[in-house]
């Protein structure tokens, strides 16, 4: 049956392989541009469920969605407030500060955490060369002397110079990036990066996987991005002890003006987010492949132009119009066979070509994304051979043959 | 009717076709009869535009006519075209002036085809037509790499592969040298007799013509003139 199809395929190798490549054009697009959007949003997900936590507490004044969430939130005190209404129930309270800051050519989420927490940000990765930064707190103990010690209670607006500020023996100004900012930037431990208009030291790498790509002091996250209040972070993490019912540890822990969600609900936090380039990528790829199909559509229709002679010779021999409509869907199945196989590869290629040239982005090539891109060549070549196979049948033999 | 069964592989009663359309449609068979005997070898002649094609088309049920019956095996050729591509597909074998092979199969693959097509998986009859026509050794060779006498041998060897009852040939020499013309003419008096399959043959050569059993002349989309 199928080698007819596949001599015409041969036989015609520039124009099979336009074809093929024309698919496959549409199906790398599709598997390639959802792997970069939905891989670069997984990987962060991924991230934030790397962290040794169950809840996150945040202003309930910020809705529903948090993952624009940043700066100066939530009061401190929080954290012994939950502690004291859980109880037993509550393991472990963990605030972070959240910043933007520009690394590598990039805005990235910057978290600043106490180095005592820093473990739960990072599921317990560590560092991989250097150190954490300020290991002995000495910014945190600092600050607070500054401050006459009572933290939460001061007023005190503090003037503390950059000199000071840069000093040091203070380590206030220290990063802890990842692997792959790292990577991304060129940077080595001991760089000194300018970033939020101050000038930070890179004092540590640690393993990919953590919540952000790079960490600072909290203390001087809070000083510096929050208005030298350093009694207010962004949002907190609650580790529940086991076993957890993170779901149903909310209403007992939520109190006035904090709003609880499990640390699970931030996957579809970004994708409800993220809904509406999902929305643009899926539509782009589904132009792109009906491009592709009205290429291959344009190919069989002409193909079928010219082979109305072979076409005629056929049904001299009595070939019913079935088996005139199984030739060119047959081809156009090789055709998308063959694009489907050049797009999968091609879009393993792209991912690596994209990821090696942009560190920082993610392109997740996933079985089930191969799949629905093959049931797509699938339907396509079914739909993009009926018109020209519908054409075949209509041929008329005595016409075609007399062209002779 | 009984007698026509016997004697009879095709009858072709009261034929009317015309073709074109508006002012430019053209009565090419009128009121045109025709009987061909059962393993005979009937030769159409008649000049150019006659009808003799068409009236070959029309008998290879290629096309219907717009009046008249066919008589098929005797059995009555139905207007429909799937019943018409059914009896083709079983009963009759062609063989065109320009071969008409698929060139991008080789000559097996072009004999295998026809099978397919007909429904037929024939293991081996490629091969043994192609040997029967001492086309053998350019079984894997495709028609352009073959001249133009092995290309209108193979188009008879595809036309016989299904074994059909009437083998239908529209100039069959009009691309052949004489050398190459004579050896087809051989070759299909041969078929004919040594297969008992019945040829109808349009030609425009006496030479040709000469090979048949019988030779009816058309003018004027008529028949008008037979030897018998």
């Amino acid at each position: 049956m199928g080698y007819l199809p596949l001599a015409n395929i041969l036989h015609h190798k520039l124009r099979s392989v336009l074809s093929a490549l024309g698919i496959g054009i549409g199906i790398c697009m599709l598997v390639t541009l959802s792997g970069l959007a939905r891989g670069s949003l997984a990987e962060v997900a991924d991230r934030w469920e790397s962290v040794d936590a169950d809840l996150i507490a945040y202003p309930d004044i910020w809705g529903e969605n948090i993952t624009t969430l940043a700066g100066v939130a939530l009061s401190d005190r929080y954290a012994a407030k939950i502690s004291e209404t859980g109880g037993e129930a509550v393991e472990n309270v963990v605030p972070v500060f959240l910043w933007q800051m520009k690394l590598a050519g990039q805005d990235h989420m910057v978290a600043g955490v106490d180095p005592r927490d820093w473990e739960v940000l990072t599921g317990g990765r560590g560092i991989e060369r250097g150190r954490l930064f300020d290991p002995q707190g000495r910014f945190s103990a600092w600050i607070q002397q500054r401050l006459g010690g009572d933290v939460e209670n001061s007023d005190e607006v503090i003037d503390i110079t950059p000199a000071e500020l840069a000093d040091p023996d203070h380590c206030g100004l220290e990063l802890v990036i990842d692997s792959r900012l790292a990577a991304a930037g060129s940077y080595a431990v001991g760089d000194t990066v300018t970033a939020a208009n101050h000038e930070w030291k890179i004092v540590g790498v640690t393993p990919v996987g953590g919540m952000a790509r790079a960490y600072i002091p909290r203390r001087c996250a809070q000083f510096l991005f929050g208005g030298a209040d350093i009694t207010k972070s962004t949002l907190m993490f609650i580790k529940l002890t086991a076993p957890a019912d993170p779901a149903g540890a909310i209403p007992k822990l939520r109190t006035a003006g904090l709003q609880m969600a499990p640390l699970s609900q931030y996957r579809r936090m970004l994708e409800q987010k993220f809904a509406v380039m999902f929305r643009y990528v899926d539509a782009v790829n589904a132009i792109t492949l009906i491009v592709a199909f009205l290429f291959i559509m344009i190919t069989l229709h002409t193909m079928v132009l010219q082979r109305q002679r072979d076409i005629a010779i056929l049904r001299s021999c009595g070939a019913s119009n079935g088996f005139i409509l199984r030739q060119v869907l047959t081809e156009s199945a090789m055709l998308t066979a063959g694009g489907a196989f050049i797009g999968v590869a091609g879009s393993f290629g792209a991912a690596w070509a994209i990821e090696a040239a942009r560190p920082l982005l993610t392109v997740s090539i996933t079985f089930e994304w191969i799949v629905i891109a093959m049931a797509a060549g699938a339907v396509g070549a079914l739909i993009s051979g009926l018109y020209p196979g519908w054409e075949a049948t209509r041929v008329d033999m005595v016409e075609a043959l007399a062209w002779e | 009717m009984s007698e026509s069964k016997n004697k009879n592989i095709l009858l072709a009663r009261d034929l009317h076709k015309s073709l074109g359309r508006g002012a430019a449609k053209v009565h090419v068979l009128r009121s045109l009869d025709l009987t061909v005997r059962r393993g005979e070898f009937l030769a159409i002649m008649g000049p150019s535009g006659c009808g003799k094609s068409t009236l070959l088309h029309v008998l290879g049920l290629m096309t219907g006519p717009d009046e008249g019956r066919i008589v098929l095996d005797s059995r009555e050729v139905p207007d429909d075209e799937p019943s018409r591509t059914l009896l083709r597909r079983r009963h009759i074998g062609f063989v065109f002036q320009r071969f008409n092979l698929l060139g991008v199969l080789n000559a097996a693959d072009n004999i295998r085809i026809s099978l397919r097509v007909r429904g037929l998986e024939m293991d081996g009859r490629a091969e043994q037509v192609l040997d029967q026509l001492h086309l053998a050794d350019l079984a894997r060779r495709k028609p352009a790499q073959m001249s133009m006498g092995q290309q209108q041998r193979l188009a008879v060897a595809r036309a016989l592969a299904h074994n059909p009852e009437l083998i239908l040939a529209d100039e069959p020499t009009g691309n052949l040298d004489s050398d190459n013309a004579k050896r087809l003419l051989e070759l299909l008096r041969q078929v004919n007799r040594q297969e008992t399959q019945t040829i109808v043959m349009v030609t425009h050569s006496a030479t040709a013509a000469e090979t048949a059993d019988r030779i009816v002349r058309m003018a004027d989309g008529k028949i008008v003139d037979t030897n018998v």
